[in-house]
């Protein structure tokens, strides 16, 4: 048995390491893709002048300084920032959001130190530990979950470390366990959202939704705004559909394709997330519907999406700007020269429609 | 102790048990034999809770109970050695004999190291030296029955049923399992003992029931019932028929050629085979004597290439044939029919048609493709000369007997035209009538030229149908037998006449 | 009179049980016709019956090959990792034309199943453990090579994705194309003796002299190649290469259509008309929820329902 095992291992290590290597080496050494001419550059290059602006002025909520929270006042210029991404930058926000915190500490010459839990909330929780033994002084955090942060934050406030949090809200007492939180608020995006419905397809008719993933707060946030505001201002819109697309644009364009097929009336589809309004792009492409049949309103403002507005087929896209870099920044330098921060720093999202998307394709991520 | 009365059991289309009767007496070895199909393994399975009967009714002390699972009759005291060992091959010997009832020691743990004393103790009461830590499957099959038996005895049985338990035991262990069941016995225990061997159960059954076609023929005390009026009830054929056609179904010996087509030299696996070197000429049968463990079957494995070797040389008609390979072996011409007709043999949930296509499958093909019509030409052609009994050559081959698979098997290698056919345990667990059928088949096929290799833990088997016998122990030859020569006596003294190693793995 | 009786029942339950495993899934799938014929407005309509089987195409190509890896009593968990490597391989060779990118694309698929393949065959490492190694590494690999979403806009694979003749999408047509061609190899090919034999019992095909691990490799091989191929398709559908989320959970899809159409997981037995009658039977159920509207969740309880069901039925005809 032995001999033949042995040469039958070292024949598979020979198979597998020779279709590794050539395959590798193909891979790399000719590939040639559509448009060479990578877009990439060009986004980062133009993705300066979109920083976020906060929506609710710092007076209005409840502050923190530096007293409340404990440590000393420190400049932020000598000082170590770790940032912990929490999904791996495979779409377009995650790699805006995390390009945004990069450039930003580039610009301001401050020490960043990266971190990605690739979507394991354990791995995030380590993460963190890792960049606070490794001597990160303030902390910047775009949380996987809300809730299981106690050891992190035990860990932080024993050391006196300021923690920012990004897009999401974690379970915690603010400027007693993290100072503030930065993000958009999506039950606004919703009601945004169900506005430009509105306005769209004129306050009447049959609509659909295409839900995000489920059990999802984002999902949750956006359907309860979108929801509430057409009850209140427009019960005429009628929304008789309600399917996931689970935020992936193939979902959603086979969600889309039964949908038009089963209720040909419809006249609007709001999408949660710019790719499945992409997939029912597609779906109402392969149905033979022209540009403007059916009325679609997303959220999120890539640049695919918004060149489908300047395309004519999308109505309207709601921004959610990930571009979170200057914001924490500032916010950290305010916090550690000793100013008041708000404990809940909401941003401004912009809105992309027929009037300004040429215009503004650029500012898309 | 354990009985039924007027049991009836009906599976799909085949009613296996019609109002039978049956009664296991404490202190009684009770015989239960009958061919293949005749509704012993179905009628232990009701007596053992593994299938409900339809119709009757189960008595355990007098009692009417109904066993709805193994788990419940075990825990009734009734214990049941499978003809296939049911144990958990991957956990240690030890584990298998303690399995369920594991000593505790605290916290609720379980105790191993009072679990292998006792597994030692157990076993050694029975004769048998195994390291208790190993996994059961690293012991031979003989082995792994006496395990089995050792487990049965060890939880205090009140009714034991074996179920062909010498089928693959050397007579050393025969005999020790023998004396176990006399102890059993005396202390009042009820045995069934199922078997095809005729001297085992004159020699330790006190009374015997016969089944057939599911019915019981004959039931009573076995003294007295001459052997060949117990065979003719099996069969349901008249002495004078069984009479004529003797006890095994070989005639004498074959006209051999002078050249052998079969060299092997020198055949060495580490531990297992130690310089083996045999010869077959065409048209001879050739013995491989020698008890469990000697290394028959590893010499068969290794001639077919489905044992690598260290070290020797296969030729076939002095063409050297490279080892380690059975597909390079059956191309020169060497066929194994395997001992583990289950396991490595056939391939249950395939149709009869495709398991004897198997291995001839491309000389039966063109471009890849299979010729479905010359398939059907040969099928037709072996099940008619091997007379395989079947609903049709698309019924799968794990619903036909044992006989009848060894059939199936024994048409895939003359399929392929061989010019060695090597046979381990050709007639092992299949009935009378099948075995007789099997035993002509082998003297026609060496008649024909065909070379053939004999294993059988049958002796006399294995005498009578072989025209040399090479005998084996611990792995190296240590006698070969010719001519007159070959003989039970004979056989026995070569095996006995070297210093026993001591070993018995 | 009672045994009669007895007997009977027990016939009849076998038989019943028996018709359930062999034709329960095709009844499904007719129930859920004639269930939709009545109760869902517009489904009696061509442009549905196409947008049915566009959507179901890619799943049954990957059920193809993995009826063949459970067909070994194997598993290729890898399958919705070779979909992401394929949609970025045809991205990145896009450039040569939409041929080359496709043979590029398939080409990576069957060096996944080669893989796969010589670590089962050789290595003798479980199929359930070589294929998740592989199933992580290609889909690493295939997000090293495209990190994120990027359009498709050749017009070949627009046209692959959305066209059809006379009315019969391209999609459709390959994929009945390689659900025959896999059924014919299976039937009548020494190849598809060879593997049900290996797959029913592996000892006694080594034995009977059959070319065991080549059988093996070349079983992972089709099968990464048709994952490669649904990948293909299901870029060319969406004309976007989505390596983050083409193929999530296909694996699981792709099983439960073998494993509904009647293919049992301990190998031996392949059937590949049930398998198409499987993943069309997931479509419909996954379609009737939608088209009612009834929340997602529903379709994952009605699955499981179903797949519960197929095991029960394949378990008590392993009884036997």
């Amino acid at each position: 048995m032995k001999p033949t095992s042995l040469r039958a291992r070292a024949a598979a290590r020979t198979l597998l390491a020779t279709g590794l290597v050539t395959g590798l080496a193909l891979i790399t050494g000719c590939a040639k893709s559509e448009d060479s001419a990578a877009t990439t550059d060009k986004a980062s290059a133009e993705q300066g002048d979109s920083g976020q602006v906060v929506a609710s002025p710092s007076a209005s909520g409840p502050t923190c300084a530096i007293d409340a929270y404990g440590g000393d006042k420190t400049d932020l210029k000598s000082a170590t920032v770790g940032f912990s991404q929490s999904e791996k930058e495979a779409n377009p926000f995650r790699i805006a959001e995390t390009a945004s915190i990069k450039e930003e500490a580039a610009k301001r010459g401050v020490k960043l130190l990266t971190a990605n839990a690739q979507s394991q909330f354990s791995k995030q929780i380590s993460d963190v530990q890792d960049l606070i033994a490794k001597g990160a002084d303030l902390l910047v955090i775009a949380p996987l979950n809300s809730d299981g942060w106690e050891p992190v934050l035990r860990t932080a406030a024993a050391k006196h470390i300021p923690i920012v949090t990004v897009d999401r809200k974690i379970n915690a007492t603010a400027c007693k366990d993290y100072v503030s939180f930065i993000g958009s608020d999506f039950v606004a995006q919703g009601r945004r959202a169900a506005d430009r419905m509105i306005e769209a397809t004129g306050g009447t008719g049959e609509i659909a939704i295409l839900l995000g993933a489920a059990g999802n707060n984002v999902t949750t946030e956006r359907t309860k705004g979108f929801e509430d505001r057409l009850k209140e201002k427009a019960p005429d819109l009628k929304v008789v559909f309600r399917q996931t697309g689970e935020f992936a644009r193939e979902k959603g364009q086979s969600v889309t394709e039964n949908l038009i097929q089963s209720k040909p009336g419809i006249k609007g589809i709001y999408a949660e997330n710019d790719e499945m309004g992409l997939g029912a792009v597609n779906a109402l492409k392969g149905a033979g519907k022209k540009p403007g049949d059916v009325k679609i309103v997303t959220i999120d403002g890539t640049r695919n999406a918004v060149q489908g507005i300047v395309d004519g087929w999308i109505d309207g896209v709601i921004e959610s700007n990930p571009r979170f870099g200057p914001l924490a920044f500032q916010t950290l330098d305010a916090f550690t020269r000793g100013d008041a921060v708000a404990q809940d720093i909401v941003i401004e999202d912009s809105a992309y429609t027929s009037a300004n998307a040429e215009s503004d394709l650029g500012k898309a991520y | 102790m354990l009985s039924v009365t007027g049991v009836s059991k009906i599976f799909p289309g085949v009613r296996a048990l019609s109002d039978v009767d049956f009664t296991a007496r404490a202190g009684q070895v009770h015989a239960l034999v009958g061919e293949n199909g005749a509704g012993k393994s179905t009628l232990i399975k009701v007596l053992t809770g593994v299938h409900p009967p339809d119709a009757g009714e189960v008595r355990h002390d007098g009692r009417p109970v109904r066993f709805t699972t193994p788990l419940q009759a075990q825990q009734a005291g009734i214990s049941t050695i499978y003809q296939e060992v049911n144990l958990v091959p991957l956990m240690s010997v030890a584990r298998n004999l303690f399995l369920g009832r594991e000593p505790r020691g605290r916290l609720g743990l379980i105790d191993f190291r009072r679990m292998r004393r006792e597994a030692d103790e157990a076993l050694r009461a029975l004769g048998i030296r195994v390291d208790v830590r190993r996994p059961l499957r690293e012991l031979g099959v003989g082995a792994q029955q006496m395990v089995a038996l050792a487990r049965a005895v060890a939880v205090d049985a009140r009714v034991v049923v074996m179920d062909e338990p010498t089928s693959s035991l050397e007579p050393r262990e025969v005999h020790t399992l023998f004396e176990v069941i006399r102890l059993l016995r005396d202390r009042g225990v009820a045995v069934v003992y199922v078997s095809h061997r005729m001297d085992e159960l004159y020699e330790i059954c006190d009374a015997v029931t016969v089944l057939r076609d599911g019915r019981v023929v004959h039931t009573g005390p076995l003294a007295g019932l001459d052997r060949l009026r117990l065979v003719s009830l099996m069969l349901g054929r008249d002495i004078g028929e069984v009479r004529g056609e003797g006890l095994t179904k070989f005639t004498g010996s074959h006209h051999a050629a002078a050249e052998p087509v079969l060299n092997a030299e020198g055949l060495t696996v580490r531990h297992q085979l130690h310089e083996v070197s045999l010869s077959i000429r065409p048209g001879e049968v050739v013995g491989l004597g020698g008890l469990l463990g000697s290394g028959r079957s590893e010499t068969a494995r290794a001639v077919a290439g489905a044992l690598p070797t260290d070290a020797g040389r296969v030729s076939v008609g002095g063409v050297p044939v490279r080892g380690g390979s059975p597909p390079a072996a059956i191309r020169a011409g060497i066929s194994l029919l395997p001992e583990d007709r289950k396991a490595e043999g056939i391939v249950p949930g395939l149709s009869v048609r495709e398991n004897i296509a198997l291995a001839a499958l491309p000389a039966l093909s063109r471009f890849g493709l299979v010729d479905d019509a010359r398939i059907d030409r040969i099928v037709d052609t072996f099940v008619r000369r091997l007379r395989i009994k079947t609903a049709g050559p698309h019924q799968k081959v794990g619903e036909l007997s044992g006989g009848n698979q060894q059939k199936v098997l024994l048409a895939r290698w003359l399929a392929v035209h061989p010019k060695v056919l090597l046979l381990d345990e050709p007639t092992r667990g299949i009935d009378v009538g099948a075995k007789a059928e099997v035993q002509a088949l082998i003297d026609e096929l060496a008649e024909d030229g065909l070379a053939v290799l004999l294993i059988s833990s049958d002796t006399e088997e294995l005498i009578e149908g072989s025209d040399r016998v090479v005998v084996l122990k611990d792995g190296r030859v240590v006698d070969e037998l010719t001519g007159d020569a070959v003989t039970e006596d004979a056989l026995l003294r070569a095996v006995a006449a070297v210093p026993a190693g001591g070993r018995d793995d | 009179m009672t045994e009669l009786a007895v007997a009977r029942g027990a016939l009849d339950r076998g038989r019943l049980l028996r018709l359930a495993q062999q034709y329960g899934v095709y009844a499904g799938v007719a129930a859920l016709l004639l269930f939709n014929f009545a109760f869902t407005p517009h489904f009696a309509s061509a442009e549905n019956f196409r947008t049915q089987a566009v959507q179901v195409a890619p799943v049954l190509i990957v059920a193809l090959g993995m009826a063949l890896a459970i067909g070994t009593e194997g598993v290729d968990l890898s399958v919705g990792s070779v979909m992401a490597l394929a949609t970025s391989l045809l991205s990145l060779y896009l450039g040569y034309g939409p041929w080359v990118a496709a043979l590029v694309a398939v080409v990576g698929g069957v060096l996944v199943g080669l893989a796969n393949g010589a670590l089962v065959a050789f290595v003798g490492v479980q199929p359930i453990v070589a294929t998740l190694a592989l199933m992580v590494a290609a889909r690493g690999l295939a997000l090293v090579l495209l990190p994120q979403l990027k359009d498709v806009r050749d017009p070949g694979m627009s046209a692959l994705g959305s066209g059809d003749v006379l009315g019969v999408p391209y999609l459709v047509l390959i994929a009945a194309a390689l659900a025959l061609l896999v059924a014919f190899v299976v039937r009548r090919s020494t190849f598809g003796r060879q593997l049900l034999a290996i797959g029913d019992s592996r000892p006694a095909a080594r034995l009977a002299g059959l070319p065991v691990r080549r059988v093996l490799i070349v079983v992972y091989v089709c099968s990464g190649a048709l994952a490669a191929v649904a990948g293909v398709l299901a870029t060319a559908r969406l004309t976007a290469s989505d390596p983050t989320s083409l193929g999530t959970l296909m694996e699981l899809s792709a099983i439960t259509a073998v494993v509904v159409g009647g293919t049992p997981l301990s190998g031996g037995r392949v059937r590949i008309g049930g398998t198409v009658a499987g993943a069309v039977l997931i479509q419909l159920l996954t379609t009737t929820l939608v088209k009612h509207d009834l929340p997602p969740s529903w379709t994952q309880m009605a699955q499981a329902v179903v797949i519960v069901a197929a095991v029960y039925a394949a378990r008590e005809r392993g009884k036997r």
